[in-house]
Order: structure tokens, then sequence, then C-alpha cells
């Protein structure tokens, strides 16, 4: 089905052309969402690597433990950081919403696209707020 | 695609026919996610509230008993949904026989950085 | 930014499509060339651009991205007139498939600004200036807007669409209560036009073995019949990591239907059938 039927003439068989997928088509909330989870997942496998030095370096002793934290407290390290933050809540409400499909509930178009900002808005709030409570709370420390 | 030019619509979609499993697949993520719902939002919640403290304060938080078997469990539930997770991504996007070896490695990598962390965490609680 | 049923045509627009080169992927022979622009009809007061899509078997080149300009006083309200215009007073060889014009045998699915739907349902004044048409996305054309739908009907097939039984048949109709039938609604009005399965990124991806929501859909619609004997073989047929769990719950099928149909839910029912045998 992907080639054209031989002709009787000399016209070779050619392939058939694929019509454009991701490259036409429109990004919707449900593809947009569904495809930032995946990337938030990705981001905190990484994370999750870094969890383990992280854990290792404090194992290791208060001298590595100094040198990991001071890389973490950089400008650079603060951007990852931030970053880690928010793909965590993302995926977070995301997966929470997935869980709530799972038990065939929320399928309805309005309530995909109510709960799909809701998962936007609420992974916002949450990074500000964690990163606001943590300034405070290192502050008052 | 040459191999098989002939065969029918019909066999090409059957292909090797239904593997009669992905169920445990499935619900595995499902049961490491709800795990990780309450475990990784107390990892969040014990790291803002440490923000700012030092060496010290952070040894003896993770000594509590309760505070090390919930990190054990927190690299536990986190590698196998990652693992699991990583190996949907790769079945959805490589193609190529380099697929068996990108989820091996990448499963067993999962596990290897687990067991890595659970052992930092063990020193961490009983070393001196 | 609610869309409450799947008509319903997006007012804002951030991104017409995602950040990917254009011929992202796109093998030599599927690249789509600069097409020729059809002259604007003389004297006409109100007209729109449409750029189509366009392939051509018999010439041997690629696809092109060809523009008409349509009178629209001259032309029904729908992107269905608006291609039999262009095929009637511009261009003849204007391909695509068409039949009830209301909606119902699914012949004019294709690609409209950017989302699947019908042609004949689709009005000329909710698109955009200039419209956009393209095929199904995902499918080998045959010539312009016409798609092979030889591997979805094919994958249709597979999940073999018709009543299985192993008690001998009654003597008149095998009874079913009204509530019994009512499992059937939302799935039964398939018209089978697969804009969701062409919609469906897993598709695009997997498409030789993901079957696709369309064809999960009606796989639903005979394992909830209550008639069916064979639910166990259905389900051992599509629990597979290929053919059902390929679905991530993307739910671009859901949000595209042109019936209105809800095939994320349909295969949410399925996983959930699977799991409820074995626990």
């Amino acid at each position: 089905m992907d080639r054209k039927p031989a002709n009787l003439d000399s016209t070779p068989t050619q392939t058939r052309p694929l019509s454009p997928n991701i490259q036409i088509y429109r990004p919707q909330l449900t593809s947009v969402l569904s495809i930032a989870n995946r990337i938030s997942g990705l981001v905190l496998s990484l994370g999750a690597v870094g969890l383990v030095v992280w854990l290792t370096a404090a194992a290791a002793g208060p001298q590595t433990y100094r040198v990991v934290q001071s890389a973490i407290g950089s400008w650079a390290g603060r951007v990852v950081l931030f970053g880690c933050t928010f793909a965590f809540f993302l995926h977070l409400c995301g997966g929470i919403r997935h869980l709530v499909w799972d038990t065939v509930h929320g399928f309805e178009l309005r309530s995909i696209y109510i709960s799909g900002w809701a998962v936007v808005g609420a992974s916002v709030a949450l990074t500000v707020g964690a990163w606001v409570a943590s300034l405070f709370i290192a502050g008052w420390h | 695609m040459e191999r098989g030019r002939f065969r029918s619509p019909l066999a090409r979609a059957i292909g090797l026919g239904s593997a009669k499993k992905g169920a445990r697949h499935w619900f595995a993520e499902r049961l490491t996610a709800v795990a990780l719902v309450p475990l990784s939002l107390w990892f969040v919640a014990s790291i803002i509230a440490h923000a700012g403290t030092d060496y010290a304060a952070f040894i003896g938080w993770l000594r509590a008993p309760l505070a090390t078997s919930f990190m054990i469990l927190l690299l536990i539930a986190l590698f196998h949904h990652s693992a699991l997770g990583l190996q949907v991504v790769i079945e959805d996007y490589v193609h190529s026989d380099a697929k068996f070896a990108a989820v091996i490695a990448v499963r067993l990598s999962c596990y290897g950085f687990a067991v890595a962390g659970i052992v930092a965490t063990l020193r961490i609680a009983f070393g001196g | 930014m609610i869309i409450e049923s799947s008509d319903q045509v997006p007012r804002v627009t951030l991104f017409k499509r995602f950040p990917v080169p254009r011929n992202f992927k796109v093998a030599p022979e599927s690249r789509i060339e600069t097409g020729r622009t059809w002259s604007a009809p003389a004297g006409a007061m109100r007209t729109k651009a449409f750029e189509i899509y366009r392939y051509d078997p018999d010439s041997g080149g690629n696809p092109r991205l060809d523009t008409f300009h349509v009178d629209l006083d001259d032309c029904g309200p729908m992107v269905l007139d608006a291609l039999f215009w262009i095929k009637s007073k511009v261009d003849s060889t204007l391909t695509f498939r068409r039949s009830c014009r209301e909606g119902v045998c699914g012949s004019c699915a294709m690609n409209m600004d950017g989302t699947n739907w019908l042609a004949c349902t689709r009005f000329i004044s909710e698109m955009a200036a200039p419209a956009t048409i393209y095929p199904l996305a995902n499918m080998r054309i045959i010539k312009d807007l016409v798609p092979d739908l030889t591997h979805v009907f094919a994958q249709y097939a597979a999940i073999e669409p018709w009543l299985r039984s192993k008690t001998p048949g009654p003597e008149k109709e095998r009874l079913q209560s009204p509530e019994e039938r009512s499992q059937l609604d939302g799935y039964y009005e398939c018209i089978l036009c697969f804009c969701c399965t062409s919609g469906c990124p897993s598709h695009w991806w997997n498409g030789d073995r993901f079957l696709g929501p369309a064809v999960l859909l009606q796989a639903w619609r005979w394992l909830t019949d209550s008639r069916d004997d064979a639910t166990g073989e259905r389900l051992d047929e599509l629990e597979d990591p290929f053919r059902l769990y390929r679905c991530h719950t993307i739910l671009n099928c859901t949000r595209t239907c042109p019936k209105g149909l809800n095939p994320g839910k349909a295969i949410a029912e399925i996983k959930k059938a699977i799991v409820e045998r074995e626990i």
C-alpha cells in the first residue's frame, strides 16, 4: 500500500508520500500537556541521579557534601534546581490527572480542559510557593 | 520494505500476534506513582523545612528511623517508576535493533542507581 | 480556553504547529514543495485564500502546496463546498473523497488549519486566513487529499468487529435490555473517518503496531456488547504493549472526533477491564 501499483507503461513504481503529521498538526492542550508530562519525567529521571549523587556526597563526609552544596547554591545550580522543581510539580499534578483518568473519570472534553488548566496553574503556584517558602526559611535559619 | 512485500494488509496489521501481557507493566507504573505522591511530597517538604541548615542538621534528620525508611522507599519507588517510564519512552521512539540494548541499559542503570542511593542512605544512618 | 465540545474552533492560537523544523524527519518523496498560485476570480467581492496540499502520482514529482482564491459569494458555507467550487471553476484535477455532505459517511475527513475534521461540517467562516488544507495526517497519499486507508482498515479487521457467540442462536433475536443496549451508546455511532487515529501522535510513531483510537473504540464496542461471548479472547488479543498500551492518554482523539465520540474513554475502559480480571 506504500507503493503506487506499477503501470503497464515504463513508469516505475514509486513510494507514495506520507502526509505531514507533527510538522503541521495544531498543538492543543491535550498534546502539549502530554508531552510536557513526558519531558518533565525525563528531567526528573536525571534529577533522581542527582539525588543519588547528593546522598553519596553526604555519606562521604562534610567536605564532599560542602562541594556539592556549593555547586547547587551556585547561580547555574539554582537555575537547574528551579527547573527540577517545576518539572516535579508539573509531573506530580499531571500524574494525579492521569491516575484519575485510570479510574475512567474526567473524560468529557470540558473536564479534560478544566483539569488541564488546573495542572498548569497548580504547577506554577506550587513551584513559586516552594521557592518562596525555602528562601524565607533559609533566611530564618 | 521489501521483506514481506506481498503479505496481506491484515497479516501486516496482526504482525507477530498479541503478546498477551502488558497489564503488569501498566499497573506497576501506577502502583509506584501512588507510592511516590506522599513520598516525594515528604522529601520536598523536608528539603524546604531544612533550607539553610548545615551538614550536622541534615545528617541528624536523615538518621531518624522514619526518615531513613522513607528515603529508602522513595529511592525504590522513584527508580522503579523511572525505569518503567523510560522503557516506554524508548519503545515509543527507538525502532531499530538498538531498542533492546537501550531498554536493558536504562533499566539496569536505574536499579544500579537505586542501590547506590540506598547504600549512601544506610551509610549516613548507621555511620559514625 | 475551555473546550466543551469537539466542534468548537479555538479562538486564540499561540502556536500553529510544534516548534520542529518544517521537514523534520520527512522522507525525500514526502517533502512538500511550493506549488502554483491560481489567479483570483475576476470581479469577486469577497474572496478567501486556500492553501491546499496537492500530489500527482502520474507526474513523478513531490507533493506541493497550491494557493486558490475562492469567491465566497459563489460558494456554499462549508469547506467541502469550497473544494467543489475550486474543482468546478478553477482546477478540475483537485481530487478528494466525498459522499453524504452531511457529516455521516466519513469520506471527506481531512486536516484543516492543523486539526482533523470532516470538510462537509467545517464552516469556511471558522477557518483561518489563509485556510490550510492537508490530507489526514501521517497517511500514505494516493492523490491530492485522498489517503490510503488500507492499513487502518486492516487493523479494524484484526479486532474481528462482529458478534462472536459460543451459545447457539436463539429462535428469535438475541435479547438485550435497554440498559445493556445503552452500553453501546457513544461507541456504535463511529463512522470510521479515522480523524482520531490520524491525529494520535502514538499512532504516528508506532502506527504499524498500535491499533489507534478508532479501532480500539470499536474493540470496546464489541467488548461491552452483552450479546458477545468472546470477551476474554478479545481482551487477550488486545493486551499487548503495542496494540493497546501505546496509548498514553494524549487525548487528541477525543478533541478531534467530528461525531463527538470519546475514544480516550473507551481505551480507559479497556485498560480497566484488563486490570479487573487480574486483581
